[in-house]
């Protein structure tokens, strides 16, 4: 155990889910919370499109992704706000002019783009001390923002109406959110990938909500179970020489499975214990 | 008498059409208007034009609040709650006191005394810890009538309150919103005519025109006459002054500044 630690890039691996975990815990219980999953599987997909145009344009693909991912949030909600468009269908439209920009660029960029595959399916083996920067930074800014303004947070989340009687900054806190949200789903792809980066924002959340049911205990819960589950995954993908994200995916799912068992036995002895006292 | 709120020639709508034309009504500081109409006929964009939500076309909606955020108290409709969102009950009943106890802050020790207190007085002072999800329907509207009351408003507004609520609990509510009466102004939304006229003090009656009714009595053939295709049903004990009739030789519906005089456009002629 001790040795594998002695290395480099198990070390960086150990910090990058520990930041994932912490971003993903706050982040995800909030898009679970507001059923807001799908429009960040849009923006997710959609930022690919920001890699390829910086591939192509020899800019960081972070930053390109980044650029699109923000866009891509703002354009779901204005499009479908403003115009007859319904979200969902926004959602689909942008997730897949994403992916199609992203394609067509990286065709168009001379050479072979070595680190496409790790935008695609992430690797956390190899996060540089310089990602790691960035998801600590992003780790600070996130747990600010939910220290100073968890009770706005909630309020507005749970009744948006009520709150904008009460004059609440309703818009100007859901653009906060949204370009948090963004960040957070492209600081991840470094760490998840594109296609995985969703489960780190809902599978640790939804298992903690099958044992607790206020938000802020599902951020801590889930922070533990997705750390958790990275650390059971990364060691895992090492001995058995398979991928570690999806192995870390893998295990999430596991612990969700084994964690539903668990409740529906509780709550069966529960029912049962029950007509036995009467 | 203090008036609250005043709208004058209130055209509103949506993108698909207007819903209310030209409605003008007043609220004084100790009325208890019940707001009847048929589904679709503008109570709820009525409440919205209230609370905010959504501007005039033409027409003003003024609020006389001195203080700001805590003059209104509002229990929405059911139907627009998540029920499964991860809160506790403590906490939706705070959330009323949003512009109050300021975003940054977290709540002091007296307003969660009056959270617990105000849930003491609607008898669920024992799911305070509980989260939404764990309650029924009736005992959610019950936090949600705390929420409302919790900034001490001067006009509580009741968006179909008696959907989802048991009926043991319908008598007792309406019994603590008379109480609540003599502190602020209540208006409450119902479809269901017989069991808020016997404890509204007027009725106004919605259905794309506001008319306005000065007594809490309504008979059949005044919703006739009012366009409001409406039944009135009677629950058991509850109330024969429903139907009564009444000498109508007064034109006192017309004389509250209330109805739409002007008869242009008024597609019913």
């Amino acid at each position: 155990m001790a040795g594998i630690l002695s290395y480099d890039f198990v070390l960086h691996a150990v910090e990058a889910a520990f930041l994932a975990s912490i971003t993903c815990g706050f982040i995800g219980a909030y898009i679970v919370a507001r059923r807001m999953v799908f429009i960040s599987g849009g923006i997710t997909h959609a930022s690919f499109g920001g890699i390829g145009l910086a591939y192509f344009l020899g800019l960081n693909p972070i930053f390109g992704a980044a650029v699109f991912s923000i866009l891509s949030a703002f354009g779901i909600r204005l499009v479908s706000k403003q115009t007859d468009i319904r979200e969902d269908s926004a959602i689909g439209i942008l997730w897949s002019f994403g992916m199609a920009v992203g394609i067509i660029f990286i065709y168009l960029t001379p050479g072979y783009a070595p680190n496409l595959m790790s935008y695609l399916f992430g690797s956390i083996l190899t996060v540089t001390p310089t990602d790691l920067a960035m998801m600590g930074i992003l780790a600070i800014v996130t747990a600010t923002v939910f220290l100073f303004y968890y009770r706005t947070i909630l309020f507005i989340s749970f009744d948006e109406e009520y709150a904008r009687s009460h004059n609440a900054p309703v818009e100007t806190f859901n653009y906060l959110m949204l370009t948090l949200v963004a960040l957070v789903i492209v600081i991840n792809i470094r760490v998840a990938g594109i296609i995985l980066v969703i489960s780190y924002l809902t599978i640790p959340q939804s298992t903690a909500n099958l044992f607790v049911n206020d938000l802020k205990k599902i951020i801590i819960l889930s922070m533990i179970i997705s750390f958790a589950g990275s650390l059971t995954g990364l060691f895992l993908s090492y001995y058995w020489n398979i991928p570690s994200g999806a192995t870390i995916i893998f295990v999430f799912v596991l612990i969700f499975m084994m964690a539903r068992v668990i409740v529906y036995l509780r709550s069966h002895k529960k029912k049962n214990s029950s007509v036995l006292e009467r | 008498m203090e008036k609250l709120l005043q709208l004058d020639n209130v055209t509103a709508g949506y993108d698909n059409g207007i819903v209310l034309r030209d409605v003008s009504m007043t609220v004084q500081d100790q009325d208890f208007i019940g707001v009847i109409g048929p589904n679709g006929g503008g109570k709820t964009t009525l409440i919205k034009l209230i609370l905010g939500l959504i501007k005039p076309i033409s027409g003003t909606v003024q609020r006389f609040d001195k203080q700001e955020g805590s003059f209104i108290g509002y229990l929405p409709q059911q139907s627009q709650i998540d029920r499964k969102f991860p809160i506790t009950v403590q906490d939706i009943v705070l959330s009323g006191l949003m512009s109050a106890g300021g975003m940054l802050n977290r709540y002091s020790a007296k307003d969660k005394n009056q959270a617990s207190d105000l849930l003491t007085q609607m008898g669920i002072g024992h799911l305070a810890r509980r989260t939404a999800a764990e309650l029924s329907g009736g005992q959610l509207q019950r936090v949600f009538i705390c929420r409302a009351l919790i900034s001490s408003p001067k006009l509580l507004i009741l968006d179909e309150p008696n959907t989802f609520v048991d009926n043991r609990f319908e008598h007792e509510m309406y019994e603590l919103l008379q109480q609540f009466n003599e502190r602020m102004a209540i208006m409450i939304i119902s479809h269901d005519v017989g069991t808020i006229s016997y404890f509204v003090k007027t009725i106004a009656c919605v259905n794309t025109y506001l008319h306005y009714h000065p007594s809490n009595i309504i008979t059949e053939e005044q919703l006739a006459g009012y366009n409001c295709p409406l039944q009135i049903i009677t629950h058991g004990d509850v109330p024969h002054t429903v139907l009564q009739k009444h000498d109508h030789s007064h034109d006192h519906d017309h004389d509250h500044g209330a109805v739409s005089t002007h008869e242009t456009g008024h597609k019913h002629d």
